[in-house]
Order: structure tokens, then sequence, then C-alpha cells
């Protein structure tokens, strides 16, 4: 009896604690609907922008700090807020301000997580947010070829913001020193391990690196090689090709750099660091790293540029390209017109002057790429610039797990056989079964 | 209960109601404060049923916050976890699907979260010296030698516990850089082979090992201390008058009087380098390579943050709860039996 009158209060108070801890995880729901209800189209609008550069020390956040300001000068109705990101954690931010019912109105998604993102996020594609008129007047400059190869299912879901294509980063002095001709740089694989080698020999430093191992988990070098070597990732129909020769063929090539000693064992960060060292004599990466490379070598080694080279000698070199789309998760139409007008900006004449004079990507707009030609960092974009039209889409694994499928390539097979000497064949054929599994 | 049986009962259960009042309190009840009346049988069962729920509740009442702080940060999110490990989900969408044990069966099937449970078996069992010996040693150590150097060497090998866990695990990139990093130049130097330490498999489990060990040797240095101030340091001057050596002193007098320390501190070991390991594992190798640096924190990460497999990450916390849960019975044992043997 005594045991029963002090269980009934104590079960009382305790269903009661639970039924409120259990309530407090739907409260979320609400502030969407809330923050709906926002601005008026003639009134003042906030809207925030998620982005991995923002905030960071180098010169991508300082490039996005005078976008910002740029687009404050010209639209001082529209106030954008940024968020800062690590370039990994895009999508799981994303996700979990979603579900917290608090996305941003613009991201900066990297483009290997853009398929992802606007299979499983309310995106609203860019194409659809516009004004018809307004949409086809404003990419009417930039690059055609860019254009087409970031249509997904016949819509530009995210808008090319900050791209690069990977080119070849010569360290002139190492070159000089020895006996070779940077005027004269290597354009295939084969002469990139010679280089290599020669600049090994003559100097004691390393030589080559391809920058395959990505340290943010992307694939764009991976399917640059591929398909530079005839191959694909994903076929046609959303099948999974890359356990196919030509992708074999290619990644063997890649690994008998590091085999051969042409190129040292190690991640893209530690080469990318070595290399602002001038401890490294080329590195082939995304354009991207010119700006810290620019910054790392100024008064200590002279810099130069050279296409992406053929990965299989006779082979057309046929790289993709790599950065960050822009797209819009605003609910509410005035927020979703601010978010046009914020990203019609980052994407015109002025926006992409400050993104390749600043940044290092590369300026999609001819216009743009004329006007600034004499400028040090568009000149060292040259390279990738004559290499835009031949530039090969972006393909994304099928389904709602593509993300994890790359994770998998990079982690599992790409990582093994360029750095520690896994058979190509062997390790693709069951890296592609595990991914056929994850992708359907 | 009938009336009679009730009216046979104390007012209070416990006793309580025969304890007199303290003094200066006035009674709890206002109603036994009035003058006695000759209440009816019903009235005053009533009144004795309303007393005993008071009486009852009132305990409850009191651990109410506490009982609150519980259920909203405790055993909410665990019943909520353990609601999740049965779903397909993927945070987003609407409807999330029942699937009963699936993911747990996918832990047990996909060779990843076996590997990561080895690891952090690993980690524990690598991790457990730099736990209890060594920094019992250097306590020890610090502590018979009392002065200013003493403090300065305590506060020095403090340092790791009170540098931010990501600025500290970044430091070491640094260090461990394959390509002019400090140890490979130093080996360079002396003619031993350079390595890339955080990316060679069989060098870089026992690279995270040490980087954590530094915070557990800092940390358990100075709960050894604490230990050690209950220590009276006459037994030691005893010692020495008698004859006793140092290594004796410690070995025989000091040592015996930090085993229930020793023991709490290799628990705390079990179950914190898990997580002590996963912002080393993060900033420096993501479980790589090949999963050799994986451990259970990260792969639940992974599984719940990275793939967005809610239900998968929901059962690997599931497990993990589990797994400490053993650790923690399996510790107490030896007090239980000591308590009713």
């Amino acid at each position: 009896m005594r045991l029963r009158g002090r269980l009934v209060p104590a079960l009382v108070a305790v269903a009661g604690l639970l039924a409120a801890a259990a309530c407090g995880g739907t409260g979320g729901d609400d502030t969407t609907a809330a923050s709906t209800s926002g601005a008026v189209a003639d009134k003042p609008v906030t809207i925030t922008f998620l982005s991995y550069n923002y905030g960071t020390p180098g010169l991508g956040g300082k490039g996005t700090q005078a976008l910002l300001d740029a687009f404050n000068k010209e639209h001082p109705n529209i106030t954008v807020k940024p968020q800062g990101v690590k370039v990994a954690d895009v999508l799981t931010r994303l996700k979990t301000d979603t579900v917290a019912g608090s996305p941003p109105d613009v991201a900066q998604v990297g483009w290997s997580k853009v398929a992802e993102a606007v299979r499983t996020l309310p995106v609203v594609p860019v194409q659809k947010a516009a004004p018809a008129d307004e949409w086809s007047q404003h990419i009417a400059g930039i690059s055609p070829t860019i254009m087409k190869a970031v249509t997904l299912d016949g819509v530009v879901s995210a808008m090319p913001y900050t791209l690069s294509i990977p080119e070849i980063v010569i360290n002139v002095d190492l070159f000089k020193a020895a006996g070779l001709d940077p005027a004269n740089p290597p354009k295939t694989l084969d002469e990139v391990k010679a280089a290599g080698l020669a600049i090994k020999k003559a100097t004691g430093k390393e030589g080559a690196y391809i920058s395959i191992v990505d340290s943010g988990k992307s694939d764009y070098l991976t399917q640059s090689v591929v398909a530079s070597g005839g191959g694909s990732l994903v076929g046609s129909g959303g099948s999974v090709t890359l356990d196919q020769k030509p992708a074999a063929d290619a990644l063997a090539a890649v690994a008998g750099l590091t085999s051969s000693g042409a190129m040292p064992k190690v991640d893209a960060t530690t080469a990318l660091g070595a290399f602002n060292k001038g401890e490294l004599g080329m590195i082939i990466s995304s354009t991207a790293v010119l700006s810290s490379v620019q910054a790392a070598a100024a008064g200590k080694f002279e810099i130069a540029t050279a296409s992406f080279p053929q990965i299989i000698t006779g082979k057309p070199a046929r790289p993709t390209f790599s950065g960050a789309g822009l797209a819009i998760l605003a609910k509410d139409p005035d927020r979703q017109r601010a978010a046009w007008e914020f990203i019609k900006f980052l994407t015109s004449d002025a926006g992409f002057e400050i993104i390749a004079a600043q940044m290092g990507y590369l300026p999609l707009r001819e216009t743009v790429a004329t006007k600034l030609a004499d400028d040090p960092t568009v000149k060292l974009l040259k390279p990738a610039l004559t290499q835009l039209p031949n530039v090969t889409p972006y393909t994304f694994f099928p389904g709602e797990n593509a993300n994890k499928a790359v994770v998998t390539l990079q982690d599992e097979a790409i990582e093994p056989i360029v750095l520690r000497g896994a058979d190509p064949a062997g390790t693709l054929s069951s890296v592609a079964g595990e991914i056929r599994k994850l992708v359907g | 209960m009938t009336s009679t049986e009730a009216g046979a009962q104390p007012a209070l259960p416990g006793g309580r109601a025969s304890r007199p009042a303290p003094r200066g309190h006035l009674p709890a009840d206002p109603a036994s404060a009035a003058p006695p009346a000759a209440p009816t049988p019903a009235r005053a069962s009533a009144a004795r049923r309303a007393g005993a729920w008071r009486a009852a509740a009132t305990p409850w009442l009191f651990q109410t916050p506490v009982l609150a702080s519980l259920a909203v940060w405790v055993y909410g999110p665990l019943v909520f976890t353990g609601v999740l490990s049965l779903l397909d989900w993927d945070l987003l969408s609407p409807h999330p699907r029942f699937v009963g044990i699936e993911n747990y069966r996918t832990l047990v099937e996909e060779p990843e979260f076996g590997n990561a449970v080895l690891r952090t078996g690993y980690y524990v069992l690598t991790l457990l010296p730099f736990a209890t010996v060594v920094p019992m040693a250097l306590a020890i150590m610090l502590w018979k030698r009392p002065g200013r150097a003493s403090s300065l060497y305590r506060s020095l090998l403090f340092l790791p516990v009170m540098l931010a866990p990501v600025g500290y695990a970044l430091s070491w990139r640094f260090v461990l850089d394959p390509l002019g990093g400090v140890v490979n130049e130093t080996f360079g130097a002396v003619g031993l082979p350079q390595r890339d330490w955080l990316g060679d498999p069989t060098w870089a489990l026992p690279a995270i090992t040490v980087i954590t060990a530094a915070k557990f040797v800092a940390m358990h240095m100075l709960l050894y201390g604490a230990a050690l101030s209950g220590v009276d340091r006459r037994s030691l001057d005893a010692a020495r008058v008698d004859g006793a050596t140092e290594w004796e002193i410690t070995r025989h007098l000091v040592v015996p009087q930090l085993g229930r320390t020793t023991a709490l501190l290799a628990f705390l070991c079990a179950v914190f380098a898990g997580q002590w390991t996963f912002t080393n594992i993060v900033v420096l190798t993501e479980g790589g390579p090949d999963y050799t640096t994986d451990n259970v924190y990260y792969r639940l990460y992974e599984y719940a943050f990275t793939y967005f497999d809610v239900g998968t990450g929901a059962a690997a916390a599931m497990t993990i709860i589990a797994g400490l849960a053993l650790v923690f019975v399996v510790a107490n044992l030896p007090r239980r039996r000591r308590a009713t043997g």
C-alpha cells in the first residue's frame, strides 16, 4: 500500500516530464511558418547566405567579403547575413538547418554535393526563382559550355559561381634548376613524370603531384583523370561504370607517378603546403589554389601555369570542373526574389571580376576575362580558360546516396590505388560493387 | 482499502505522524492545528488519504528539478534515440519508416562498425598505461619534490588539457607533416626513415594514440595529485628513518594508497578513450587511411551527420551505451563482491 502510494505520484511525475521532453523536439516547424510571413517586396529584406569561403583567413574569405560589400552598396534594401561553414560540412549544415526550420536563403554548395542537395533538400531551382526574361538576359554572357554542363534534369538548379578547372601550377625556379623549360611545360602525364623525376634528381625536392586524393572528398580530379582516359564513373543511363578498363588504365597511369617516385605519397593538403614552401616542382590542382600559391610564392619563387595534361598519351585531356554553385532555399517569395537579386549580382560582370582577380576562380563571362586579361591572377587562369570549351560535365551518382558514393570512391579506391599501390582493376571492381549497392 | 483498515494505520506513512513537530514549527497541516473536533469517519478517512498523498508526493516534488533535468537532457533523448534506432530516416523526410532491428543488423553485417569497435578497444588498451602508470609516476615525482620547479612542471604538463582540442590536434598536423614536419626533419637528420605518420596505415593508429595519450597524462596527473594530497607525508619520513629506500617507500607506501584512484581512472579511460580520440580523428585522419584510425564515435558521426542515415547512427549510439553500461557493471563487480562478501 505504502509503495503504491509513493509510486503512483512518482510515475505521474516522470510520465509528465518525459512528455514535456518529447514535446520539446517538435517546436522547430513553427519557425518556418513565422519566417515566411516576413518581408514585403518594397520593404527592406534580410536574407542569409551560407558560404564555405566566408570568414576563412585566405583570399577566398576576403573575396567573399568584397562581394558582400559590393552587393550591399548596390542593393541597400537587401541585407545579406553571411554564415561560415567548413567545406566538407555544407550538406550536414544544410540538412540540420532545414530540420530546425531555418535553412539559409542562399547556399554555396560544392559541385560534388549539388545533386544530393537538390534531391534531398527543398532547393528552389535558381532558373525557376528568376523571372524568365531576366534569366535569359543574365545567362547570355556566361560560357554556354558551363551552362549546359550544370543543367541537371533539364533545369539549372544551382547557379555556377566559384568554378575552376584543374591545371598544372609550376615552380619556375625548380623547373629551371632541373634544366627544364617552363615555356614548354608537360603536356602529358608521362612528361609530368619525367619532369618530376628530373626535378627530384637535380634539386632534392619533390617532383610533381596530382591532387586526386582530395581533402574535401571531392572527385573532380578523379572524374577529370577517368574522362581523359576515355572512361566515366557513371554511364548515360545512370549505371556505375567506374570499374571499366579505361578508368582502371587512367588510374594506373596516376599510380605510376607515385610508384616511380616522381610524386610523394601524401594527401593534397600536405602537397599544397609543400608547394607553397617551394619544396614541390609541380602541382596539378584546381585553380582555386592560385590565390594562396601566389601569396606564398611572392618574393620567394616564380610560378607559371599550364593546361591539364593528357592522362594517356594520345587521348585528349578532358578535365571537368570543380568549385561551387549557388542554391536557393528561401521559401518566402520576397526572400526568393532577394536571393535571385543576390545571385544575379554575384554572377554578373562586377561579381566575376572579384571572383577571378581576388579568389582565383574562373571568370565565366568572356567580357570579364577580356577586361582583366592583364591581371596577374587571370593570366595564370589562361590555360584553364582555353580548355573551358572542352570541359566535361561533372557527373553525379544517381539516388540519394550520391555523396556517400563519392566518399566511398575516394576513400576506398582512389587513395589506396594512388598512394598505396593497390591494384587498380581489382580495387575499382570491389568498390564499384559497393557503390552499386548504395545507389541502387 | 477500507476505512477500518485505514483507521488502523498511522496518519502518515513511515511513522512520521508519531514524530513530534520541531520546536517553533507549526504543524504542517492547518487542520491539525485547529481545536480537536469530532470528525465523521468519512471525512477523517479522506483527510488521512490526502495527508498520505501529500506525504508521498513531497519528496518527489523536491526532486522534481533534478528529475526534470534528467528527463529533458538524459532519459528523454535516450528514449528518443532508442526510437530513432528502429526507423529508416534521413532527418528530412516527413514519414520515417519503421524497420525494427534492421539498423542493428546493418551494424553487425557492415564490416566498418565491427572494425570501429575493435579499433576503440585498441585505443582503450593502449591508452590505459597513459591513463594510470605514467601520470601516477609523474604525480608521485612532483609530489615528492614540492616547490616552484614542481609547480612549473605541473603547469607545463597540464597544457594539453588547457588547449582548445581542435587547435591542439591541428598543431600535430604541422609536427607530423610528412614533407618538412619537425618529426621527419629530426628523423632525417639522424638517419632514421621518414614517414607519412598520419597517412600510413601502419603508423596512423599509433600516432593518434600518442597524441591522445598526452591529454590523458595531463588530466590524470592532476587527479593523482589530488589523491596524493590525502597521503600523510609523516609516514614517509617514518619509513625513511627506518631505512626504507625511495623506491620501497613509493612501491609499498604510496602506490597502495592510490589503488582506488587508479581503478577509477582506468574506468574513466575506458569511457573517454573513444571520445577523446574523436577530435584528433576528425581533424587529422577522418578515420583513414583504410579505416585504421576509426572508432565507434567517429563511425556514429559518419552515419548520422555525413550520410544522414539517422537510424543506423542511433543504433550505433544505443550499442555504445550498452557497451559502456557493460564496462560500468564489470568495473563495479569487485566492489559489490567486497560489500556482500
